[in-house]
């Protein structure tokens, strides 16, 4: 049989091995292909697309790349100041994911390890966050941000992604944390370590898996949320990139090719991401769903 | 010993930051909706105490009644597009032969976009009047076919409905490739020796193995499609007319455009005790005790 | 020995990260330009919605007086209905522009009402303009506001070659105008330009019509909040016309995705899709900057809002923007640049003579004989006597009615326009909007 041959991954469960069947049934292949396009193919239009010139959108081919390709969009993109948007949207992801983690963190070593009463009920309630959709609060967090000072500035963008950031990283954290056999905790209790000590020289190493998921989830979240900055800030100044994005929309109108500059340069930076760290980022991403 | 005996004193420590943030930036705020859909308020002037008359007009308003069913349509054509794509796409990709691993590659790049960034490649480049799509088809002598998709009240719908589908197929995709890669190998050998087909092994192997994933995935759906705002603002805005007004839309329009706080509030409580209500069903009917989370949609 | 290395590198990441966070508070870095202070900080923020040559009449005048004065001010420019609700926003959060644009009426004076807006003082004189223009920003009697565009009634633009190929001639009554849709229909040419998506360009058929057939009394009824104003029927009957007119093909079939803002319901009629359009004096700016050569092969017409037989309004009423106006914040910190801004740039010969040259009337009285030297004098004087002499001269109902009943309206307008409600359901719909 030819599953003989391939024992070296007989442990790995995957769909029986069908090479012989392959050729007698080219129905997946095809289809995956046809999804190949599906998925694919706005995203190379879009690059294409940002190659042309406005006149040349109109006439130009659905396939191939321009004959004459222009970066006039790119440069007029960055000369609208794209840069700063950027510098804006890091500045706020780095913050946030920075004090997501840490909080996190701290509040799920208390859960997943102390157990009192108190973090139980911590525990609950960071659940129930797990529930309530972002826009259905966005109101009066427009009103609190409003009261505190914070309006229209990118502090002010901080708070709220933390807080709606906090309970799936808990959860994972949690879950993660339990994992770490017990042997471990107690050779260092007999040392006479704290907490503190405990978090820092055990936990915190250990957990590097699950600190890599949850800084990717909530940096990939933090970075594309739009629903913030749109009702949080009204000045150019600060806007995050698909704040900007969107107001590139109504600037450009009719302008295509410099629409899809724009697009692209948002999309570069994870991109360059993809190619270089595809399997960390996509962990990240269904960061836990898939047990 | 574990350090239980100075359990809460530590433990209350270490989660005063995450609860700090928590409650006054989430839990707060959601219970402060509640309050502020009792005023009367368009965001300059002072609120006035109007008791439920915000929820006597959402129970009677056509308006949020039509968002309401929108939403709901939304959610129903969402699962049904959604799911058998991103089930046979996930098997198919939990091969392991290079092409299909080459091919993964590039069906999840789109995971990484932004909601803002893929609106607009689709509305300004894909389905604008001039776009891919439209030329597309008459470029194939189907030219009759080309629409207006965005634009024309009965289309836009739909069109957006395929969007997020294109947006979040990649996501579950991800969930059933991880779902069917653990299914044990000898189940297919033993059915094979059976003399099962290919059909029958899909049928009466993957698909029971994979419950646990549709499971998650359906809730993760349906949560999630309470929460489409971003990808539908940048299209459409929640146009044409109101074709494609559903909830979140509703409430940010409401609020935010129509200078109605307090009634924009109370369409927003109805969002999130729909989005908790669902999640609290779904998890009795399927029986699993853990809440899943409805990020999805952020 | 990668363990502790690790963990002082998140350490150090938190740490930096926070400690930047507050070293850049002290800059201005992520605070919105609005709270720093506009130009330097010791300037006046002006927030305007004008585009094309309007715009560039606005950017020279800042110029000018910053030239000239050693305090300064800056001009943002947004588009119209998003601007609408940011200024709102902003108003409510406390963080309004120190100058902004608004069409006075119930708009403006709600939010005086909310002790939003600086009352300009006695001696700012503002006599020269028209007295119709100016109880538009006239409240308690004070002044919240001076003109600095030009007066802008709504009209009929039509394309004159369209017309003469197909015989047609600018009608003067409504069945008139009808005839002409037919006619055009026939064609194969879009009747009328219109762009749905915006609401208030609908709106302009609804503020017409009403007049012309019932006169300024039933929306001052509804401007009085008497009872059951909406079911005057006047309004019921326009609303008629009104469905009659779309199902009639009379406007493009994509119309409620049309979006004026970006210019896409004008480029119809300067591409000679469309035949017409009903829109306000500010579209011929729009025309001027993107297809000037319409105008001067002289394809370019207009005519009055036509009157409808039977009707009891007078058919020299009009219906648009008095002017609009600039209003200064009362959170504003710079009132006194604003002030000055005023006095010096705004009220001025030079302003009067800049609004003429991109063929805007200012609302002024005594400057006939300036119109007529004018380079497009025949369009300038006659939307000086459409607005001079209207026994009439209606606020957009949009501005008129305070923010929550000119939402409703546009609301109802635009289910109105895609025929998913009667003429009754929308009075009674506006009815219980506004309580009436």
């Amino acid at each position: 049989m030819v599953a003989a041959g391939r024992s070296a991954r007989a442990e790995r469960a995957a769909k029986p091995p069908r090479a012989g069947r392959l050729r007698a049934n080219p129905a997946p292949l095809l289809l995956g292909l046809v999804w190949f396009v599906v998925a694919f193919y706005p995203v190379y239009y879009m690059f294409i697309t940002s190659l042309r010139t406005q006149a040349g959108f109109l006439s130009g081919s659905l396939w191939m790349p321009p004959s004459n390709p222009t970066l006039e969009n790119y440069a007029g993109v960055i000369e609208d100041g794209i840069g700063l948007y950027f510098l804006n949207s890091a500045f706020v992801t780095a913050v946030s994911v920075a004090l997501i983690v840490a909080v996190s963190f701290l509040a799920a070593y208390a859960i997943a390890r102390i157990r009192s009463g108190v973090a139980r009920a911590a525990f609950k309630v960071f659940l129930l966050g797990l529930a309530i959709p972002l826009q259905a609060a966005i109101i009066p967090i427009y009103v609190l941000i409003v009261h505190i000072g914070l309006y229209d500035t990118l502090y002010g963008l901080i708070p709220p992604q933390v807080a709606f950031g906090i309970p799936l990283t808990v959860l994972i954290l949690v879950n993660f944390i339990r994992d770490i056999p017990n042997e471990l905790y107690d050779s260092m209790v007999l040392d006479g370590s704290g907490h503190l000590r405990m978090m820092w020289n055990l936990v915190l190493p250990l957990s590097r898996p699950a600190l890599i998921t949850v800084v990717i989830y909530n940096a990939l979240q933090v970075w594309n949320n739009f629903l913030f900055p749109l009702i949080l800030t009204q000045s150019s100044n600060i806007q995050t990139l698909p704040l900007a994005l969107q107001q590139f929309q109504g600037q450009y109108g009719v302008n295509v090719p410099g629409l899809m500059a724009a697009v692209f340069l948002s999309v570069l930076p994870v991109m360059v991401l993809y190619l270089i760290a595809r399997r960390q980022l996509l962990g990240g991403l269904t960061a836990g769903f898939g047990k | 010993m574990s350090g239980r005996s100075s359990g809460w004193a530590a433990s209350s420590a270490l989660l005063l930051p995450a609860a700090a943030f928590f409650l006054a930036f989430a839990l707060g705020p959601m219970a402060a909706a509640v309050y502020i859909s009792f005023l009367d308020w368009d965001g300059v002037s002072a609120p006035r105490w109007i008791g439920l008359g915000n929820w006597a007009h959402a129970f009677t308003d056509s308006l949020t009644l039509r968002s309401l069913f929108l939403t709901a349509q939304v959610m129903i054509l969402s699962w049904a597009i959604q799911t058998p794509v991103s089930l046979l796409l996930g098997v198919f990709l939990a091969g392991y032969q290079r092409y299909r691993a080459v091919l993964g590659a590039f069906y999840f790049l789109p995971l990484l976009f932004s909601a803002v960034a893929i609106g607009l490649i689709w509305s300004s480049s894909m389905l604008s009047a001039d776009g891919a799509l439209n030329t597309f088809l008459r470029s194939v002598g189907l030219g009759f076919a080309a629409q207006d998709w965005l634009g024309d009240p009965d289309l836009a719908l739909y069109a957006v409905i395929a969007v997020i589908a294109w947006q979040f197929i990649p996501f579950h995709t991800l969930l059933y490739q991880a779902g069917a890669r653990q299914i044990p190998r000898v189940l297919y050998e033993a059915a094979r020796i059976d003399g099962a087909g290919t059909l029958q092994q899909f049928f009466y192997i993957t698909l029971p193995q994979l419950k646990y994933t549709v499971v998650t995935s359906t809730v993760l759906i349906l949560t999630g499609s309470l929460t489409y705002f971003d990808v539908i603002y940048v299209m459409t805005g929640g146009g044409p007319g109101f074709a494609t007004r559903v909830l979140p839309l509703h409430m940010y329009i409401t609020a935010f455009q129509n200078a109605q706080i307090g009634y924009g509030s109370a369409i927003a409580v109805i969002l999130a005790v729909a989005g908790v209500a669902l999640s609290l069903f779904l998890l009795r009917v399927t029986g699993f005790g853990r809440m899943e989370s409805q990020a999805e949609g952020l | 020995m990668t363990r502790d290395v690790l963990t002082r590198r998140d350490f150090l990441r938190v740490g930096g990260a926070a400690s930047l966070a507050v070293v850049l508070a002290g800059c201005s870095f992520g605070t919105g330009q609005q709270r720093s202070g506009g130009a330097g900080g010791n300037g006046a923020t002006i927030w305007d919605i004008s585009t094309g040559e309007q715009q560039e009449f606005i950017r020279s005048m800042v110029e000018e007086f910053n030239s000239s004065h050693d305090v300064s001010v800056s001009v943002q420019f947004f588009q119209n209905d998003p601007y609408k609700n940011k200024l709102r926003t902003a108003m409510g959060a406390g963080n309004p522009p120190d100058i902004f644009y608004g069409w006075g009426g119930g708009v403006l004076k709600s939010y005086v009402d909310a002790g939003k807006v600086h009352a300009l003082p006695e001696s700012l004189d503002t006599g020269r303009f028209f007295a119709s223009v100016m109880e538009g920003v006239t409240f308690g009697g004070k002044t919240y506001g001076v003109p600095i565009m030009g007066t802008q009634p709504v009209l009929f633009y039509y394309n004159r070659e369209i017309f003469q190929e197909h015989g047609l001639e600018p009608p003067d009554t409504w069945s008139g105008l009808l005839d002409a849709v037919r006619a055009l229909r026939r064609e194969g040419i879009t009747p009328i330009a219109l762009a749905g998506q915006n609401k208030w360009t609908s709106m302009m058929y609804e503020e017409y019509l009403v007049d012309r057939i019932g006169g300024p009394g039933p929306f001052q009824g509804v401007l009085n909040g008497e009872p059951d104003a909406w079911s005057d029927p006047a309004f019921i009957r326009a609303n008629t016309m009104i469905q009659e007119l779309v199902s009639m093909g009379a406007f493009p079939s994509n119309f409620a995705s049309l979006n004026y803002d970006t210019g896409q319901s004008t480029q119809l009629l300067y591409t000679g899709e469309a035949a017409m359009q009903l829109m306000g004096a500010w579209d011929y700016q729009a025309i001027l900057t993107n297809a000037p050569e319409f105008i001067r092969s002289g394809k370019l017409g207009w005519f009055a809002f036509p009157r409808v037989e039977g009707g009891e309004g007078d058919p020299k009423n009009a219906v648009g923007n008095l002017t609009n106006f600039y209003s200064i914040s009362e959170a504003s910190e710079a009132k006194e640049v604003a002030l000055t801004f005023f006095e010096d740039a705004v009220m001025n010969e030079a302003w009067v003579n800049g609004l003429l040259d991109i063929g805007l009337v200012p609302p002024v009285e005594g400057i006939e004989r300036k119109l007529r030297s004018q380079e497009n004098s025949d369009w300038l004087t006659f939307v000086y006597e459409l607005a001079r002499q209207a026994p009439h001269y209606t606020l957009s109902w949009d501005q008129a009615l305070p923010p929550r009943a000119a939402q409703a309206l546009l609301t109802n307008l635009d289910r109105l326009f895609l025929r998913e409600i009667t003429p009754r359901q929308f009075s009674e719909n506006m009815n219980e909007a506004m309580g009436l």
